[in-house]
């Protein structure tokens, strides 16, 4: 189970086949955490739900489905480093990596930042285009964008809206906002979804053989 | 430990003590290297308690050869205060010889950690003979990891007992798990995230 275990945690999405096209209670019910859980048939809770109870496992306020290999996330209008408002819409027409990090300045994200950049052309020459999400405000995105020369788009989830919206998975039952990266097709269709909390490199990686394959 | 063997001898039993200190050994460099985790990232000279061993080691990161010219009981006198007063509670209350074992072994791994760490700052024309080979042997932490601990950025080798955990550790990133798991949900920054301040970093000096 990847949550317990101190290797990178990485979780591919179920195969579309496998999972539930509309939402539906799970057979059985996590023990621990209320955070989106991949392990999960791709279902998440609400994080509004209170803590788990075995004893009633039909509790459940809320059910989002899960964002994952092709499905079509939901919408999102988020403010940018500069303050001004930026909708996923913009982007459909061409593919877009969408990375969900922890935050700014830590050292796993700054790692994956500046991967992105230095790989930033190669994203271009694919005509993709790239945008970082993360519950930090839009000053801190600047100043980090500054900081690293970022030539990318970074969004400001306050309140981390989008990230539950989408499902992403936390790390530690959830005392770490996960690190996942979806890429969406020119149709905005889900084609990739990648999971690695300590392995930051790795998601320009995987993406970059996605788009270039 | 010398009730502990007594005890074993008594009850016809040694491989559970000897299993028992050996496990001791383990742990302990495990505990070493959590708290020097916490020291070195945590805190500063005004934190309760812990300030003054906060400024000896951020002292120690800047002139780290200054530990190899201290005595011996310089070295150990600290941790033996605390040992006493968390051992000897121990020792008197339980008597197993098992437990006492590993309690043993454990608190003298602890205590002299600081010995062990001084060794591994040590170089090898002026290190007992002894020493040395427990250090190549990985009996005791080696210079060569230790000193990786004394390089930028400074936030990998933490153990300072044998150093077997160091590699473990590092690879599967546990201590920056921790960091990120601390700073989600209390809002501190280790220090070994910025870059380290003037006064933190080691001074070269062209005499040692």
């Amino acid at each position: 189970m990847n949550m317990a275990s101190l290797t990178a945690p990485k979780h591919y999405s179920l195969p579309t086949f496998l999972r539930p096209q509309s939402p539906k209670y799970p057979s059985h019910y996590p023990l621990l955490s209320t955070s989106s859980a991949s392990q999960f048939c791709g279902l998440k809770l609400s994080f509004s739900t209170p803590n788990a109870n075995a004893a009633s496992p039909l509790l459940l306020p809320s059910v989002f489905a899960k964002v994952s290999k092709g499905s079509k996330p939901p919408p999102f209008t988020l403010k940018d480093q500069d303050g001004k408002t930026v909708s996923l819409s913009k982007f459909k027409g061409k593919p877009v990596v969408v990375y969900f990090y922890p935050a700014d300045e830590t050292p796993g994200c700054t790692k994956q930042a500046c991967a992105f950049r230095d790989s930033y052309e190669k994203f271009k020459k694919a005509g993709a285009e790239v945008v970082g999400i993360s519950g930090d405000d839009p000053s801190s995105h600047k100043a980090f964008a500054t900081k690293y020369r970022l030539p990318f788009t970074l969004l400001s989830d306050e309140g981390n809206k989008v990230r539950k919206q989408w499902g992403v998975p936390g790390d530690f039952f959830g005392a770490l906002p996960g690190r996942e990266t979806y890429v969406l097709d020119k149709n905005g269709v889900v084609q990739l979804v990648y999971n690695n909390q300590f392995q930051p490199e790795k998601h320009i990686d995987e993406t970059l053989k996605l788009l270039q394959g | 430990m010398g009730e502990s063997l007594k005890g074993a001898v008594d009850m016809h039993m040694l491989m559970e003590p000897i299993f028992a200190g050996w496990i001791g050994y383990i742990l302990a460099d495990l505990g070493s290297g959590v708290y020097h985790w916490g020291i070195d990232n945590y805190g500063d000279g005004s934190t309760p308690f812990f300030g003054s061993q906060i400024e000896a080691f951020q002292g120690h990161h800047k002139w780290p050869w200054t530990i190899t010219r201290r005595q011996f009981s310089n070295n150990l006198h600290a941790l033996a205060r605390a040992i006493t007063f968390s051992v000897l509670p121990i020792n008197l209350l339980c008597h197993d010889p098992v437990v006492q074992s590993f309690v043993g072994v454990f608190a003298g791994c602890i205590m002299f950690s600081q010995q062990f760490h001084a060794w591994a700052h040590g170089t090898k024309s002026r290190l007992p003979p002894a020493v040395v080979a427990l250090q190549e042997a990985g009996v005791l932490v080696s210079r060569s990891q230790h000193s990786a601990h004394h390089r930028p950025p400074y936030n990998n080798n933490y153990c300072i007992v044998s150093g077997l955990w160091n590699e473990f550790l590092d690879k599967n990133k546990v201590f920056e798990a921790m960091e990120m798991v601390l700073y989600f949900k209390l809002g501190v920054r280790p220090r070994s995230w910025s870059e380290p301040e003037s006064e933190w970093m080691e001074e070269i000096d062209m005499a040692s």
